[in-house]
């Protein structure tokens, strides 16, 4: 994944209100004024939180004129857990070598004051 | 590229930033004295011996550990592949706390997202216990005005949408 999508998938997530719409979709498609129930939130506002989902691939919007269903897309969020796991993973490796390196270092101390 | 957006950031990044939740935390005990686990972190001739998961080599290791200094590790995969980090020390506290920020550019070169990382240090029953805490930071101008909506903290929810994922 590259970062330009991994930044436009961040910023999307950094809202709140953007992160409960998502929450909500997990549980199935919604219309536009479904979602805008639980927020108190005018129609406007609510669509201009989907354009950032949907610019963002989190979303995806039905065709159909009068109802468009919004629909959460999975593979987006797998990709950025993906890459926090790869994030994750150079950490963990560079630290279990640390740990190793650290003893080295530590008999390299008793051994220079020994001398 | 300019270097005036990374600038910018890096004076963004205020100490109130970090109450957010951390995107990734890892804690470690090391069996080793406080002070050589810092030293192993601000020297670089130690963190070439063990900067990046084992079969990676570390080419090139500049740091220059005072706030505001600069940090560039070249870290070398197995097939050769060099993956650069760049970026500037926050705090500096000796045998104690560390942090610095990377910006990770997006395919144009230009910065993308920022990575805060922040290592702490405490004793713990003789040995040394590290905690690595890893925040992202915003850089695109749409994301800028919702850095406030960050501190919140969107991990939490990632974690809760992954298990909702798993329903679908």
């Amino acid at each position: 994944m590259t970062p330009d999508r991994l930044s436009s998938i961040f910023s999307a997530l950094a809202d709140p209100t953007r992160r409960s719409i998502l929450e909500r979709l997990a549980f199935g498609e919604c219309s536009v004024t479904e979602l805008a129930e639980p927020f108190r939130m005018s129609l406007p506002a609510v669509s201009k939180h989907l354009k950032v989902l949907e610019r963002a691939g989190l979303i995806v919007r039905g065709r159909e004129a009068q109802w468009r269903p919004c629909r959460l897309e999975a593979g987006p969020l797998r990709d950025l857990s993906a890459w926090l796991e790869t994030y994750r993973r150079f950490w963990d490796g560079s630290l279990d070598r640390l740990d190793g390196y650290l003893q080295q270092l530590k008999k390299g101390d008793l051994h220079d004051r020994k001398t | 590229m300019t270097a005036k957006p990374k600038d910018q950031l890096i004076s963004d990044i205020s100490e109130s930033k970090t109450d957010m939740t951390p995107t990734m935390t890892i804690v470690r005990i090391f069996d080793a004295p406080r002070p050589l686990v810092f030293e192993a972190f601000t020297n670089p001739k130690h963190l070439v011996r063990w900067w990046g998961p084992h079969g990676f080599t570390t080419p090139l290791c500049e740091v220059d550990v005072r706030p505001g200094g600069a940090i560039h590790i070249d870290m070398r995969g197995p097939d050769g592949t060099i993956y650069t980090m760049k970026g500037a020390y926050h705090e500096v506290v000796e045998f104690e706390r560390l942090s610095w920020s990377n910006v990770v550019d997006d395919t144009e070169g230009k910065p993308s997202f920022e990575l805060l990382q922040i290592i702490a240090l405490n004793d713990h029953e003789g040995k040394t216990k590290l905690t690595l805490q890893v925040y992202v930071l915003m850089s695109t101008p749409q994301a800028a005005e919702s850095l406030g909506g960050m501190e919140t903290g969107w991990s939490q929810s990632l974690e809760r949408l992954k298990g909702l994922l798993f329903t679908l």
